[in-house]
């Protein structure tokens, strides 16, 4: 489990992290998300200790990460960066090697991922002559060719077409599966909606909300959908009911409590049919716009 | 999962893998090898090849100076003497058969030598040592004296105290190939040390370096992959020009002096090398694009044209001074040993002073590059770098 505790970071006067809190649990994957500018880079950056913090600290399993214990972390920064003159599988060796694999382990892992990409007929291309989102799924093999203990990435899909997402996917299930904890930012929230267990929100170097994707969607799961065989304006008069939207006969409204819940719908059918009762589930999108607002 | 080999040994091997396979580094080395073999080949059948000349005499007086020549001449000069009519040697020295004719006046008193456009200085100066003995003989045995019982020119030997005309030109030649293989070897050398740094950073590969190994490191490997390349290119190019001198007829002189002496250059320029590897880096840290480099390298492209004109003009005074400081120091001190008029204590004192400026650069450049090659948005300069926090 990887943890932050209580991180800010500023540059020169701008303050871009504030007491940022927020855990990265092993075994799932936690999504990323936040405004343009909100603070998610500096965050991983600081991860993965390329940026120190002006205060707090970032812990793994309980132990403080220093550049001595932070060793097999797997990292896709942001801005993508591999050399584009050198062909595509000589940089993977070189990279493995430094993360410490054999020449020999290094280039059998490069070439395992980039088979998984498709892209083994390519190991030998030199990386600029690839199309970008190839290129991407270059840089994403990069990061993973040590076998990580801890997954950090920061846009993983951006750029990718439909397999490649769906390969990408399947890859970071595989890791969250293997009890590594995985991080990355995502500004596609309905691919996030199917993909992660766990949700960060951040928002002007605010952390906004840090919890299960389930616990997010039920906090926000005190709204029922209501269709009624007439006219629902009536609902507007109910004491301890909010409507959210109504359209002729179609309702979306929230109850303070189970028991208002219960004696609207024991109202609706005295006026008349009700073909619809039901709790509305949000999608984690819905969640994040109404946490942002 | 485990292996040995250190991150900074990874990125040397890095280092020197590309650069083996850099066409134009492998064809400027070859290219070099063969002009210095060349040089010393050339030299060597320049050196052992004879002047020769050949004159005409056009009356038996004028014959009579050329014999004397002809006795006279060092063994490295070639002369074929002949006589024949003015008309038929002016017909000659037009064609081209011929350097020059010697007639003489009617009383025998006074010659002239005829070239067609020009007179060799040489040939000159032979005809004119004949045309003397030739006047002072007559003179002489006129007057009842012989020649041999004259005191001879040889009776006062000229020597000099300090070097002389011979080991002097050494210097200078050797001088001229130190400072330019130091100059030649800190700029193929160096300039790709900042340029690979431009390039990880303007890639953005650093952000992935930095997250894998430490930044020291990885600045390390890129040095020591550089300076590995650059003292073995100068060990082949040293080793090789002094086998070829070795090797060569030609007898060189102060042959065992160059030797030692190039092993003193070998060390310095070591050290040298050492402390522009990192002002290279730093500079490449600082820029943001590889076109950056152009500008700020300015200073350090001066520097360096400086230290090679130090090589092949400086001297006295201004010499001894730039043996002592760093980079100059490179060039400066091994010129000072070939003349061999240093104390043992003076190139180790300027070894001690050269050594302690890499040490200082290197750490002062570790620090610029440490916060300069993370830092995205527009090329740096040194006080904002400075100014960056880590």
């Amino acid at each position: 489990m990887l943890e932050l505790h209580n991180v800010s970071r500023s540059f020169s006067d701008h303050q871009v992290l504030e007491d940022v809190s927020f855990t990265v649990p092993g075994g799932a994957l936690t999504g990323f998300v936040g405004a343009n500018g909100a603070g998610k880079t500096t965050t991983m950056r600081i991860i993965m200790g390329l940026l120190a913090p002006n205060t707090g600290t970032v812990t793994l399993n309980g132990i403080e990460l220093s550049s001595d214990t932070r060793p097999n972390f797997g990292y896709m920064p942001e801005e993508r960066g591999l050399y584009p003159k050198q062909p595509v599988i000589d940089q993977l060796v070189y990279l493995g090697q430094l993360h410490g694999l054999g020449r020999t382990t290094a280039r059998s892992r490069a070439m395992e991922l980039l088979s998984r990409f498709g892209l083994e007929n390519r190991a030998k291309a030199k990386l600029e002559s690839l199309s970008l989102g190839n290129q991407q799924r270059v840089q994403v093999a990069a990061s993973l060719l040590h076998e990580p203990d801890v997954l950090i990435l920061d846009e993983p899909f951006s750029g990718l077409d439909p397999i490649a997402v769906d390969a990408m996917s399947s890859i970071l299930r595989d890791y969250a599966s293997r009890g590594v904890p995985v991080l990355f930012s995502s500004h596609q929230l309905d691919l996030l909606d199917v993909l992660v267990d766990h949700l960060v929100i951040i928002q002007n170097g605010k952390i906004l909300a840090d919890s299960s994707a389930d616990d997010l969607r039920a906090s926000q799961a005190s709204r029922h959908r209501i269709s009624l065989g007439s006219d629902a304006g009536w609902l507007r008069n109910e004491p301890g009911v909010s409507v959210l939207d109504i359209s002729g006969p179609d309702a979306l409204v929230n109850f303070d409590s189970e028991t208002t819940a219960q004696r609207i719908l024991a109202r609706a059918m005295e006026r008349g049919p009700v073909t619809e009762f039901s709790i509305y589930r949000p999608s984690l999108a819905d969640v994040y716009r109404e946490i942002i607002r | 999962m485990n292996t040995t080999t250190p991150a900074w040994l990874i990125v040397t091997l890095r280092e020197v893998e590309t650069k083996l396979r850099d066409k134009a580094f492998v064809i400027t080395t070859i290219g070099t090898l063969v002009v210095i073999i060349g040089s010393i080949v050339v030299s060597s059948i320049l050196g052992s090849r004879s002047t020769e000349f050949s004159v005409t005499a056009t009356d038996e007086s004028s014959y009579q100076v050329l014999t004397q020549v002809q006795k006279d001449k060092p063994d490295d000069v070639s002369l074929r003497i002949a006589q024949s009519t003015e008309q038929e040697a002016r017909q000659q020295l037009g064609d081209g058969d011929l350097d020059a004719m010697l007639s003489s006046s009617n009383d025998g008193q006074a010659y002239s030598l005829t070239g067609f456009d020009e007179v060799d200085d040489q040939l000159r100066q032979l005809v004119a040592d004949g045309v003397d003995t030739i006047l002072t003989d007559q003179v002489l045995s006129s007057a009842g004296l012989d020649a041999a019982s004259l005191p001879s020119a040889d009776a006062l030997k000229v020597s000099q105290l300090q070097g002389d005309a011979d080991r002097n030109s050494m210097v200078k030649a050797m001088g001229f190939l130190f400072s330019f293989l130091f100059y030649m070897a800190t700029l193929l050398f160096g300039m790709p040390i900042a340029n690979s740094v431009i390039e990880e950073k303007q890639n953005r590969v650093v952000e992935i370096l930095a997250s894998t190994i430490r930044l020291r490191q990885l600045l390390t490997g890129k040095i020591v992959g550089n300076v590995i390349l650059a003292m073995i290119q100068l060990l082949v190019f040293l080793s090789v020009g002094l086998l070829a001198a070795y090797l060569s007829p030609l007898e060189i002189p102060f042959l065992g002096v160059v030797s030692q002496v190039a092993g003193w250059f070998a060390v310095f320029f070591f050290g040298g090398f050492l402390v522009l590897a990192g002002i290279w880096a730093a500079l490449g840290s600082l820029a943001t694009r590889t076109e950056d480099l152009q500008q700020s390298s300015g200073p350090v492209v001066t520097v360096l044209i400086a230290v090679l004109f130090i090589g092949l003009y400086a001297k006295d005074g201004f010499l001894v001074a730039a043996s002592y400081v760093p980079i100059a120091s490179s060039v400066a001190m091994p010129i000072r040993l070939l003349s061999g008029e240093v104390a043992l204590w003076e190139p180790i004192l300027s070894l001690v002073i050269l050594l302690a400026a890499c040490w200082a650069v290197l750490l002062f450049a570790e620090k610029i590059y440490r916060r300069a090659v993370m830092h995205t948005g527009g090329s740096l300069t040194l006080r904002k770098a400075l100014k960056l926090e880590v």
